[in-house]
């Protein structure tokens, strides 16, 4: 009587976990009431009206979450200023931050007139985006960015900005164990194979082995050889995992002294 | 000549059968308790004839005894003396062992409904197990075989080592010719040898405890069903070669260690049979109706060990899966929290 039951509680527990777990965060919509700030600056006109409305919503609702300004910079660079030195500067000039001027944030750059783009974290967002992590994010915009549909490039930088900040710093956020999808394969698949055992073995199962019947005494090996013939050699070459397009620029220090993280490539 | 033993008690007459719990011939008219080792086995004492016996008579009503043509003992089913054929159990059918019972039947009762109540995916109407319509204690014929193996065995091993030279990944493999020369001895490899008895069923309920292997005497028998062989020790000895093929398919493997990968080109194995003893083994035999299916379980009458399928709760399976796969999620989940990752 209480055995079922009990095991129906530990299904409708699971099927809550999944569902909560899928839907993240929906519980936190407080957020709701503070202003919403201004974080696009679309200078190089790469956004419908709709889009940056869109976009700016989602950077004010998931950087408030990671308390750290989510800002995207276009520009069609007439002065032809270096990308890494155009988003340094605007970080300066208009001390963006979450806490305070100077603050958390982190900034996309997009250098219309080179096709190029920087990311750049400072100060939360310095280690909890570094180098490797804004890597990651560029690496996978990277293909929207060329087919020029900025607007699905942008919300993949936000939304990936929010998610590896939710990491500790120093672990891959890509690790497969991090993955809501494996987590779940995993779990059913161990109760699969749990469960199917213990149907197998529900009519009683061998319990004696050869060594059950063996003679020790008598038993063992009266001759033995291990002869080396040869040895065989195979030579691969380690791939280098250098970026799609270009190299990574790195992080670097503003002319204002604040310190940042940072990944640089083209598109 | 009677083939017919029967166990009359000295003190009251009535017929005496084998207790399990005392290990004796017991009379349950008068409580007389003989001790069979000590005793003289009436089988031994008869002058037997080898001509073919069409009927048997029980010595106490007179009744003809109806047995199928393997049973060796069996009960009147009139006045359900204890009977014991005695020329199915001499001559070539003459066991050298037998290991008596321990569990009684109302012990093996209590055993087997112990063991529905433990049964974590049976349905709940099974568990109570009030739907026995038999229990049967059978003394099942086995052979116990001694055999010995002479192995050769020819293999090809690898011995792997990777590493890194540079902007290389370096990968050695060392090529090893094997050869071994093994010998083993198997003693008492059980092997049933009724018909009747599914193998699989049989195989499951090992081990059965050999220092509980008495020298064979008929009084063990009384009150119990009994069986003699239906396939000699010849006949069985390929299916004993097939049960230690596995065996020394591990042995040989345990032999041949430290290598990565162990490919085998040939594998020479002569078994010869050193010895084979017939002896009588305990089986309580349990049939069960459930939802108008009949299931068999069998039962070691030393060990109490219980074997068989029993029908499975297909919610029973659903709900330990969902259970399992919850727990197995939360712990994933830990584990990557641990490690670094958000708890989303
Ligand atoms: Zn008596
Ligand atoms: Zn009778």
């Amino acid at each position: 009587m209480r055995r079922p039951f009990t095991l129906l509680a530990a299904l409708l527990m699971f099927v809550v976990c999944a569902a909560a777990l899928a839907i993240p965060g929906h519980s936190e919509a407080a957020e709701a009431g503070s202003e919403t700030k201004n974080l696009i600056y679309d200078k190089a006109n790469l956004l419908t009206q709709q889009e940056w409305d869109e976009l700016n919503a989602l950077a004010n609702r998931y950087g408030a979450k990671r308390e750290t300004d989510i800002i995207i910079l276009t520009s069609t660079n007439a002065e032809n200023q270096d990308v890494q030195l155009k988003t340094e500067n605007f970080y300066d000039d208009q001390a963006p931050g979450y806490d305070k001027p100077h603050g958390n944030a982190v900034i996309l750059t997009m250098d219309m007139r080179n096709r190029e783009v920087y990311l750049a974290g400072f100060g939360k967002a310095e280690t909890a985006l570094d180098d490797s992590r804004l890597d990651k994010i560029r690496s996978k915009m990277t293909p929207d960015l060329t087919r020029a549909e900025y607007a699905k490039a942008f919300e993949r930088y936000i939304t990936l900005s929010y998610t590896y900040m939710g990491y500790k710093p120093g672990v891959n956020p890509d690790n497969i164990l991090f993955a809501l999808w494996f987590q779940l394969g995993a779990a059913l698949i161990i109760g699969g194979i749990i469960v199917t055992v213990m149907v197998y073995r529900s009519g009683g199962r061998v319990t004696v082995s050869g060594a059950t019947y063996e003679n020790r005494g008598t038993s063992g090996v009266l001759e033995h050889a291990d002869q080396y013939i040869r040895t065989t050699v195979t030579k691969t070459k380690i791939p280098k995992n250098n970026g799609s397009g270009s190299r990574g620029g790195g992080g670097g220090t503003t002319g204002g002294g604040s310190s940042h993280s940072g990944s640089r490539g083209s598109f | 000549m009677e083939a017919v033993i029967e166990y009359k008690c000295p003190n009251c007459g009535s017929g005496m059968v084998f207790d399990a719990a005392a290990g004796t011939l017991s009379c349950p008219g008068c409580g007389r308790q003989d001790n069979i080792e000590q005793m003289m086995d009436p089988l031994k004492s008869q002058t037997f004839t080898e001509q073919d016996v069409k009927e048997y008579h029980c010595t106490s009503c007179g009744a003809v005894i109806v047995t199928e043509p393997e049973t060796s003992a069996t009960s009147c089913s009139f006045c359900g003396s204890a009977v014991v054929l005695s020329d199915r159990l001499s001559g070539q059918f003459a066991p050298v062992m037998v290991i008596p019972f321990t569990i009684a039947k109302e012990a093996a009762m209590k055993a087997f409904k112990k063991w529905c109540r433990n049964g974590l995916l049976t349905p709940r109407g099974f568990m109570s197990a009030d739907r026995v319509t038999g229990i049967t204690g059978i003394y099942v014929p086995f052979w116990l075989y001694d055999l010995h193996n002479d192995i050769e065995v020819q293999a090809q091993g690898t011995k792997v080592r990777i590493y890194t030279q540079g902007d290389y990944r370096i990968t050695e493999t060392q090529h090893y010719s094997i050869y071994r020369k093994i010998q083993v001895d198997y003693v008492r490899l059980p092997l049933d040898a009724s018909e009747k008895m599914n193998d699989a069923l049989m195989d499951k309920l090992e081990p059965f405890p050999y220092d509980q292997l008495k020298a064979f005497k008929t009084p063990y028998l009384a009150g119990y069903l009994a069986e003699k062989y239906s396939y000699d020790d010849e006949q069985l000895f390929p299916r004993a070669k097939e049960k230690t093929s596995a065996y020394v398919d591990a042995f040989i493997s345990s032999t041949v260690s430290g290598y990565t990968n162990v490919s085998y080109i040939d594998k020479q194995v002569d078994t010869t049979m050193k010895r084979a003893d017939y002896v009588l083994l305990p089986v309580w035999m349990v049939r069960y109706n459930f939802n108008r299916a009949e299931y068999t379980f069998a039962m070691n009458g030393q060990t109490g060990k219980v074997v068989g399928k029993p029908p499975i709760s297909k919610a029973k399976v659903a709900a330990w899966f969902a259970g399992i796969s919850a727990v197995s999620f939360v712990a994933l989940k830990i584990v990557s929290w641990t490690m670094g990752g958000g708890f989303l």
